[in-house]
């Protein structure tokens, strides 16, 4: 999947099949992708906070608006949201011994992540989350699948 | 930023950069018990959204060392050592080649040292020309994905501090040459104090 199109942080994007997409080296950050199987369209919104500090924001930085806002583009597209399923990548503590009066940015990404899928009625069929390594994810439009490469383990598909 | 302001802050970076590289280059020279020189090859003032991209893309594996300043005057501070000079410092400082994914905790614990070694020696040269203490928390480092090791300066940056303040150092010995990336992201207070004091010293 070498033609995916790279989706940075607080940056967004739905496309359709053949077209694919990829967030790369994704530590607290957590990349939300959305998919509807029968359209084969997809997106992925890569988050890099969880709550937009006015509740507004125009792009994918924060969970709360991000994750509406790409699933909003997603059935503008065409995709049906009684159909789309989504999958969770990322939301490591890339920095355990950091200890600025911080929180765990990573766990903080995916519990808004889950809270604002669950409101919306999006269930979350797969996750690869969690834990102290980087992650980059390569989504096929093809079949929904997305493929994580971590620095130092063998590849995986979710 | 007005173009004047910007070529100042160069100039003035370019400054403590070259007393920062110095300083870490002795400290590095001890400590790997070589004898090494440095060349301050770039420097530059760069949007915090550029940053992934001047050290060369997100999907690289880089060993980090990451902390921020405690006190009135509030930045982020980021060494990073690229993939095949983490590697020749590992080589060096264990005698063993091991590749990055199968580092034992020791010699990530020594690279990582390193980081944090060259970070405090670039941070004195900008205390003293900004005559402020400087005063570092306890860093964090890791081997990792270069975009992941950069997630948790933007997230808890990314609202307060537009520009990072980037250096590059080759460091050189006589059979062995690796390079190191000195980063300093710091909140608009304190890029405009470093730029009227060490606007000040250097006139």
């Amino acid at each position: 999947m070498t033609d995916a199109q790279l989706i940075g942080i607080a940056q967004y994007a739905v496309v359709k099949a053949p077209d694919n997409l990829c967030c790369l080296g994704l530590g607290s950050c957590v990349a939300v992708f959305l998919y509807d199987p029968n359209a084969k369209i997809g997106g992925v919104a890569h988050i890099l906070l969880p709550k937009a500090p006015n509740g507004r924001s125009p792009d994918a930085k924060y969970a709360d608006t991000g994750i509406r806002l790409l699933l909003t583009k997603l059935v503008e597209r065409g995709a049906d949201r009684r159909r789309v399923r989504a999958k969770l990548v990322g939301g490591a503590q890339m920095f355990k011994n950091l200890d600025i009066s911080m929180s765990d940015i990573g766990k903080d990404n995916l519990a808004q992540s889950r809270k604002t899928l669950m409101e919306m009625g999006i269930r979350v069929v797969a996750q690869e989350v969690g834990g102290d390594r980087g992650r980059s994810a390569y989504f096929s439009m093809e079949d929904g699948m997305v493929t994580i490469k971590a620095a130092f383990s063998d590849e995986l598909r979710i | 930023m007005a173009e004047d302001d910007a070529n100042r802050a160069l100039e003035i970076i370019r400054e403590f950069a070259n007393i920062g590289a110095g300083n870490a280059a002795t400290a590095l020279a001890s400590l790997l018990d070589m004898e090494l020189v440095n060349e301050v090859t770039s420097c530059t003032l760069l949007p915090i959204s550029e940053m992934a991209e001047w050290l060369g893309g997100e999907d690289q594996v880089v060993a980090g060392t990451y902390t921020q300043l405690c006190g009135d005057l509030r930045s982020g501070v980021l060494v990073v050592f690229p993939h095949e000079s983490a590697r020749t410092l590992v080589r060096h400082l264990s005698n063993e080649d091991t590749k990055l994914s199968d580092l034992s905790q020791i010699q990530t614990s020594a690279i990582c040292e390193v980081g944090n070694i060259c970070l405090c020696w670039y941070l004195v040269a900008v205390s003293k020309m900004i005559d402020t203490d400087l005063i570092p928390a306890p860093p964090g480092a890791t081997v990792d994905l270069l975009g992941a090791v950069l997630d948790i300066p933007l997230a808890t940056l990314g609202a307060t501090v537009d520009h990072v303040i980037a250096v590059h150092t080759v460091f050189k010995g006589v059979d062995k040459v690796f390079e190191g990336y000195f980063l300093m992201l710091p909140e608009n207070k304190m890029l405009e104090t470093i730029m009227e004091k060490m606007g000040d010293s250097t006139g």
